[in-house]
């Protein structure tokens, strides 16, 4: 129970990493403002389920990131609800593989749309109300992608560098409030987003790795809990790989 | 309760970063084989304390990290008690001050001695343990004077930046037998190395950190029990600064 009674949001809750966060942040006692793209039944049975399960407040709060006016009244939803905001976890992403000549200037718009530019505006939003706390924890979720330059990944792998490249600022800047921002560099993990990637270089990339396996979505969460938690009190500016070894 | 019934062995324990992460281990259900270089009444005392508040059992073991036949002998009495060891967390290491010019060969090989050869020599005997029952996690104490340079350091930062390189490498040897290797790379935290540091070096240092303020040993050992536990189960080979946001 290392988040009892913290407040959280994670984005992107839907599936994949962000899904497998919901329940881990939940198991640890956090009441988490869910976010997600679309309301479905689905979604709203499994935060009602997991808010039932670990005796935690999950609420759905719904947005596009790509809609910077959805964006805001999700954020207004949050805030005007007057409770503290412990955490933030930007985890919403899209993923795109394209080779360097092939990649179109609308697909590197919309991948940094997503990944960098709605990020950014949701934790200046954010970080105005844990600044106001003197306290609070931001996670932004890279990717090993970022740090290594891959083929095929100019577009993604340069929107999640610009992540880390902000993360250290904002860390520099946000510090003095109490405010720790870090980010986590996944490698490959379990999630639909495998299927954008062929099998041969899944194969290339798990051979590269120390662990020789892919990674856990439950993984990754739960070094965003040690993120998010005092355990990582001195811990700023970081970025995190979990990725077995890359 | 991170580390409910799992058996660990931490050097350095008697102050600092060693003592915390020994109170701390012992508070999440740890059972503790505590290396120090010399017996103490008082640490004596407060190991048999800390063991029965938090029913586990404290072990101590003296040894000097410069007498390779004393290693050999304390990694023998923990294999002659048949246990496995899950976690090792080689803490104890030395400080050494001078300029470059200055520094005695002496000086050099004595502080690899001790922060090097000794963690790479004891880390032989226990992960062969570890090995045997195919999981395990060592973890190393680096600085982030070994990443980012430190004037008058030389051979300490030389030889923490040797831990960063050992710990890549073992990373991926022992990877394939369940066993993760890392370390942390810690800032400036409140500890007997870092109360001699000049008030002008320690301005320079805090004015540079995200933070503004000095660690303490404790806030490593919360980063050290996470690596030993199982919310790192994916993280391996990987080096983690404590440093409040340095540089």
């Amino acid at each position: 129970m290392l988040l009892k009674d913290k407040n959280v949001i994670i984005t992107g809750c839907a599936q994949g990493i962000g899904k497998a966060m919901l329940e881990t942040f939940a198991a640890n006692g956090a009441n988490v403002w869910a976010c997600a793209r679309v309301k479905t039944d689905e979604f709203e049975d499994t935060a009602k389920a997991l808010s039932e399960k670990y005796h935690v407040e999950i609420w759905p709060v719904y947005f596009d990131l790509t809609d910077h006016e959805q964006l805001k009244i999700g954020v207004k939803s949050i805030t005007s609800t007057k409770r503290t905001v412990d955490v933030l976890v930007n985890n919403a992403g899209i993923t795109y593989n394209a080779l360097f000549l092939m990649s179109t200037m609308n697909k590197l718009r919309e991948v940094f749309e997503v990944n960098f530019f709605s990020q950014f505006l949701l934790s200046q939003y954010i970080a105005k109300t844990m600044m106001r706390q003197k306290k609070g924890s931001i996670i932004n979720i890279s990717s090993s992608a970022g740090i290594e330059g891959n083929a095929g990944r100019s577009v993604y792998g340069a929107s999640k560098a610009a992540v880390i490249c902000a993360t250290k600022a904002m860390a520099a800047e946000l510090g003095e409030s109490g405010v720790r921002v870090n980010s986590i560099a996944p490698g490959i993990t379990r999630t639909t987003m495998l299927t954008s990637m062929t099998d041969k270089v899944i194969q290339e990339t798990i051979l590269q790795s120390d662990m020789k396996r892919l990674g856990n979505p439950d993984e990754i969460a739960k070094a965003a809990i040690f993120l998010a938690s005092d355990m990582s009190s001195y811990v700023t500016g970081q970025v995190l790989r979990v990725d077995g070894g890359l | 309760m991170l580390l409910k019934g799992k058996n660990v062995v931490i050097t350095g324990c008697l102050k600092g970063i060693g003592r915390s992460t020994l109170e701390l281990f012992a508070q999440n259900g740890a059972n503790i084989w505590a290396c120090c270089q010399y017996e103490s009444p008082d640490f004596t005392h407060d190991i048999k304390e800390l063991a029965a508040v938090n029913n586990v059992w404290i072990t101590p073991l003296y040894f000097d990290l410069l007498d390779p036949e004393q290693i050999k002998k304390a990694a023998h009495s923990i294999r002659e008690t048949k246990q496995p060891v899950d976690v090792l967390v080689n803490i104890a290491g030395m400080t050494h001050d001078a300029l470059f010019h200055m520094i005695t060969m002496d000086q050099m090989k004595k502080v690899f001695e001790v922060n090097v050869f000794s963690q790479m020599l004891l880390t032989q005997y226990i992960t062969k343990n570890m090995l045997r029952h195919k999981s395990g996690s060592v973890i190393f104490i680096s600085s982030i004077s070994a990443i980012d340079g430190n004037p008058g350091q030389l051979s300490y930062t030389a030889s923490k930046a040797a831990i960063i390189g050992a710990t890549k490498t073992l990373s991926s040897e022992l990877a394939g037998y369940g066993i993760r290797v890392n370390a942390v790379a810690p800032g400036v935290i409140k500890t007997d190395m870092t109360a001699n540091l000049p008030a002008e070096v320690m301005e320079r240092l805090m004015a540079k950190s995200d933070l503004k303020h000095m660690g303490l040993p404790n806030e490593v050992a919360e980063v050290i029990l996470f690596l030993a536990s199982d919310m790192a189960s994916y993280i391996t080979g990987q080096i983690i600064r404590i440093d409040g946001g340095i540089g």
